[in-house]
């Protein structure tokens, strides 16, 4: 259907350029340039201050007519050295955007210049950077994210084949606890998760590894960094939290990779070549099923017994099932989401018996989620009105994010606000919607909003 | 290719930062590593998105529009708004290989088509700009076959920054929209005036509009907020024009007094004092004796009443020390809004400012003790806040964490802001919010726990 438009009317798409400044942002004491036009950066920072509503380390090169026509290398080299001499962060994660590529000049070799010159000058000797090419008129906000937590792999990652710690080495060959290749006290994980969790869902499943004696290392890390904490020196000019650059040097060190959501899952091979782990895949945590699932894994991995309180936990959902079914019967549901909310979300408000009727998304990948979707394509906010208002969809419940209030509220149905941009909400950062918690957090979230509608149409009968 | 923004668009004349200086640039440049505001897309897009019956159709990548639309906060009340819509062609590689003129034409066909509008304003970016798409030749095409004015606007980002653009948003409307049409006789009156940079943020112009409407005079077009294409065409049927809060849409009113003889000035209707000066500057330039007489009658009345009102914030308020960190004309005419509060004014930012802002400054400055802020980089804020013992920030958006997080109070006074602090009714909103936010317990308690 999209092709034939030839535009997008309210979009759902987001740039990949935005993708890869999100994953910096999830680094600690780092600061993000754009190489690109000062509108490049200062659209992505706007949006993302109003999201987060926290100061967001994002500049810009501020490639002019002249640098653009060119060349830009000099504007890049001058951007990274202004900041570092003005911010003095411990890393700068740099992208490309539309601008900066279109001409096809090889930023990649005037990125590995400049680290030399760094090194040569020997004043910046506690400065990373990293770049990641993101032009934005090719891919998309998944393939940006991916992209720059490779890029972060790339170039980190200590590669030392000798020392691989592997999870299932120690599980096949006790012997090797001996030579210390895993202390069952101590295993330690790269955790891959997707932007569509919140920092308290990624604070949650961190919590959550290390009561099974887990020690995550997240990459990124947008629990610690973006979680709206005020850091105990006030204002900070770099990001306060996120995934240490040390721990990244010693990924290849730990014990396994887990990669989470649905969107990272062409992470998997890469990833296990890079850090030369075993690698496990999680299509989501979400729901009874699902989270058991992961729950089941934890076990094996840590050699221990789930803890009393998830224990309870579960128990809770299964009583929130039961208790909000009855809201969800012949409740038709439609979701405007990137891959992994739309994934998520289905899974757990299918499980509690509502029929997931519409789903409009950012990119082509939704192959597996066909069945649980009655239309599933991919499409803008625009579409996405079309199909809830043609003859017969009769939808109760719209979730999608803030450029779809207005359609919604122009229809008249009750719209279940998450994803990204949030800009006309507060708090966002502490909703939790996964694991058996947050899959509760969900549904009564959804029942209410449908037992609102229902207490409205009984007041007009 | 059209990569050359006019020549013309760097040189203004009524700009004394211009004329100063030997060579024609734009009056900022941003360097590398810095984090300044928007390019000259945001700039052309702040301005005439606001014109709710057009659709605004940005052409390039996604990131352009996608990454940040249905920001701002422009009040729209009408029938036909297409405000709230984001579009863009979104061209992808494969547009860059095969060319993406088509794609944009069929998207606004298909556009125009749905929504029936009476303009199209099409926003060129910094890529297909530099591909040397002809987005001026696609504009000539469709405004004769969909019979609505197509406006090309060339705001690719790496012209410059988002004064540039509000100039070259500026020049698009003299060029393609004012004068198009002829207002109907029957909503001319003897005294018809334009408002030109008034956005309508948080209904603003509803409340500039009841002022003047109450002194008799008519507010014919408004340049831009919650406008139709129909009443921006007629504009240069109005007797003055008044600017309001834009340096750079001087440019525009400049331009219209060339061509139309619509004499202009420069007003700001932020405080009470201010408010009064622009109702008596207004009449004065209609040179009607019994208007003048009507509006100095009425600023007497209303100046009782919004004294009045203001009383119970002023008393706590006088004395009170306020750093005030904005862009541009706000750097002085907030101060006399804040003076008519009883507060005092330790620094205002000028890092927008010209020349002509800064004499402003000083005009409201008694004691000649404002400090003029060049460099607002919050390090800097902070410290000047502390050393100055500043009681509360008056910013936009971007400082507000900066404030925060450093425990210093903080009132929003750009687009962001939560109500409308203009005209009348606004000077009484502003002392309410500071009054509120300094009287705040959450600063102290916080400041126990840390």
């Amino acid at each position: 259907m999209e092709n034939l438009k030839n535009i997008e009317i309210n979009p759902l798409k987001t740039s990949s350029s935005l993708g890869a400044v999100i994953v910096f942002l999830g680094i600690k004491n780092a600061v993000v340039l754009m190489h690109g036009s000062q509108g490049c950066a200062s659209f992505d920072k706007v949006t993302l201050t109003k999201h987060y509503r926290e100061n967001i380390p994002v500049y810009t090169t501020a490639l002019n007519e002249l640098g653009a026509i060119l060349g830009g290398s000099s504007y890049l080299k001058a951007g990274v050295k202004n900041i570092a001499d003005k911010i003095n962060p411990t890393f700068i994660g740099i992208t490309s955007t539309g601008l900066s590529e279109v001409n096809g000049e090889d930023i990649h070799a005037t990125f590995n210049e400049l680290k030399k010159e760094l090194k040569e000058s020997g004043d910046y000797d506690n400065l990373s950077l990293a770049y990641v090419s993101t032009p934005d008129y090719d891919g998309n906000f998944e393939e940006g994210y991916k992209n720059a937590i490779l890029s972060l792999l790339q170039t980190f990652c200590i590669d030392d084949k000798n020392n691989i710690r592997n999870i299932s080495d120690y599980k096949n060959n006790d012997k090797n606890k001996d030579n210390g290749a895993k202390d069952v006290n101590n295993v330690r994980a790269n955790v891959f998760c997707p932007f569509s969790f919140t920092a308290m869902d990624f604070l949650e499943l961190r919590d959550l590894l290390e009561d099974f004696g887990i020690t995550p290392v997240m990459i990124p890390d947008l629990g610690t960094s973006m979680d709206g904490h005020l850091d105990e020196n006030g204002y900070l000019q770099t990001t306060s939290g996120g995934t240490d650059i040390e721990d990244l040097k010693k990924a290849g060190l730990n014990n396994l990779n887990i990669i989470i959501g649905s969107s990272l899952k062409s992470l998997i091979a890469p990833v296990k070549k890079i850090t030369g782990l075993d690698t496990y895949y999680f299509s989501n945590v979400s729901g009874l099923k699902n989270t058991d699932l992961f729950f089941k894994f934890l076990e094996e991995i840590s050699l221990r017994k789930t803890p009393e309180r998830y224990k309870r936990q579960k128990r809770q959902l299964m009583d929130a099932y039961l208790d909000t079914h009855f809201y969800f019967l012949g409740k038709n549901i439609a979701i405007a989401e990137g891959i992994d909310i739309l994934d998520s979300f289905s899974e757990v408000l299918s499980e509690v018996g509502a029929n997931i009727k519409i789903g409009v998304t950012t990119s082509k990948a939704y192959e597996n989620l066909k069945n649980r979707f009655e239309i599933l394509t991919e499409g803008d906010i625009d579409l996405f009105g079309e199909l809830i208002e043609s003859d017969g969809n009769e939808i109760d419940l719209v979730i999608s994010n803030s450029n779809a209030e207005y359609t919604a509220e122009k229809i008249g149905v009750p719209i279940l606000k998450a994803g990204f941009p949030l800009i006309d909400r507060i708090g966002h950062n502490f909703k939790h919607y996964i694991l058996y918690k947050g899959s509760a957090n969900l549904v009564y979230e959804a029942a209410n909003l449908l037992m609102s509608v229902n207490e409205k149409l009984m007041k007009e009968v | 290719m059209q990569l050359k923004v006019k020549e013309e668009l760097f040189d203004e004349p009524t700009c004394e930062h211009n004329i100063q200086k030997k060579e024609k640039k734009a009056c900022k440049t941003a360097v590398p590593g810095s984090s300044t505001g928007g390019c000259a897309l945001d700039g052309a897009y702040i301005v005439l998105s606001p014109i709710r019956d057009a659709l605004h159709v940005v052409h390039g990548p996604i990131n352009c529009l996608g990454n940040s639309y249905n920001q701002r906060t422009s009040e729209s009340k009408g029938n036909e708004t297409f405000y709230m819509y984001g579009m863009t062609s979104s061209i992808n590689e494969n547009d860059l290989i095969f060319g993406s003129e088509d794609k944009l034409k069929k998207g606004i066909i298909y556009a125009v088509n749905k929504f029936n509008p009476k303009g199209v304003f099409i926003y060129n970016t910094c890529v297909p700009a530099l591909t040397g798409e002809d987005i001026g030749g696609v504009a000539r095409e469709l405004t004769e076959k969909l019979n609505i004015p197509v406006v090309p606007v060339q705001s690719q980002g790496f012209s410059g920054g988002k004064n540039l653009g509000n100039k070259i948003a500026g020049d698009v409307l003299f060029e393609y929209v004012i004068g198009k049409k002829e207002p109907n006789i029957d909503i001319l009156t003897d005294y018809n005036i334009n408002l030109i940079g008034e956005y309508n943020i948080k209904g603003e112009l509803f409340l500039i509009k009841k002022a003047l409407s109450d002194n008799g005079i008519n507010l014919l077009s408004n340049i831009t907020g919650n406008a139709t294409m129909e009443e921006i065409m007629y504009s240069h049927k109005a007797g003055l024009n008044v600017v309001v809060c834009s340096k750079a849409l001087v440019y525009l009113a400049r331009k219209m007094e060339e061509k139309y003889g619509i004499p202009f000035i420069e007003e700001s209707f932020f405080g009470l004092s201010s408010t009064n000066n622009a109702m008596l500057h207004i009449a004065e330039s209609f040179k009607d004796a019994k208007l003048i007489e009507k509006v100095k009658k009425n600023i007497e009345s209303k100046t009782k009443i919004i004294r009045k009102e203001i009383e119970p914030y002023k008393k706590f308020l006088t004395g009170k020390r306020v750093l005030l960190y904005t862009g541009g004309v706000k750097s002085w005419s907030l101060i006399s809004a804040l003076n008519d509060l009883g507060m005092k004014v330790i620094a205002t930012g000028v890092k927008k400012s010209t020349e002509e802002d800064k004499n402003r400054i000083k005009e409201f400055d008694a004691n000649g003790n404002i400090i003029m802020l060049d460099n607002g980089n919050p390090v800097n804020l902070i410290k000047m806040i502390k050393d100055e013992q500043a009681d509360i920030l008056l910013a936009g958006g971007r400082n507000q964490y900066t404030a925060i997080k450093s425990l210093i109070p903080f009132l929003d006074v750009n687009q962001e802001r939560s109500s409308s602090y203009t005209s009348y009714e606004g000077i009484v909103h502003l002392g309410r919010q500071i009054y509120l936010e300094l009287n705040s317990p959450v600063y102290d308690v916080i400041r126990k726990a840390n």
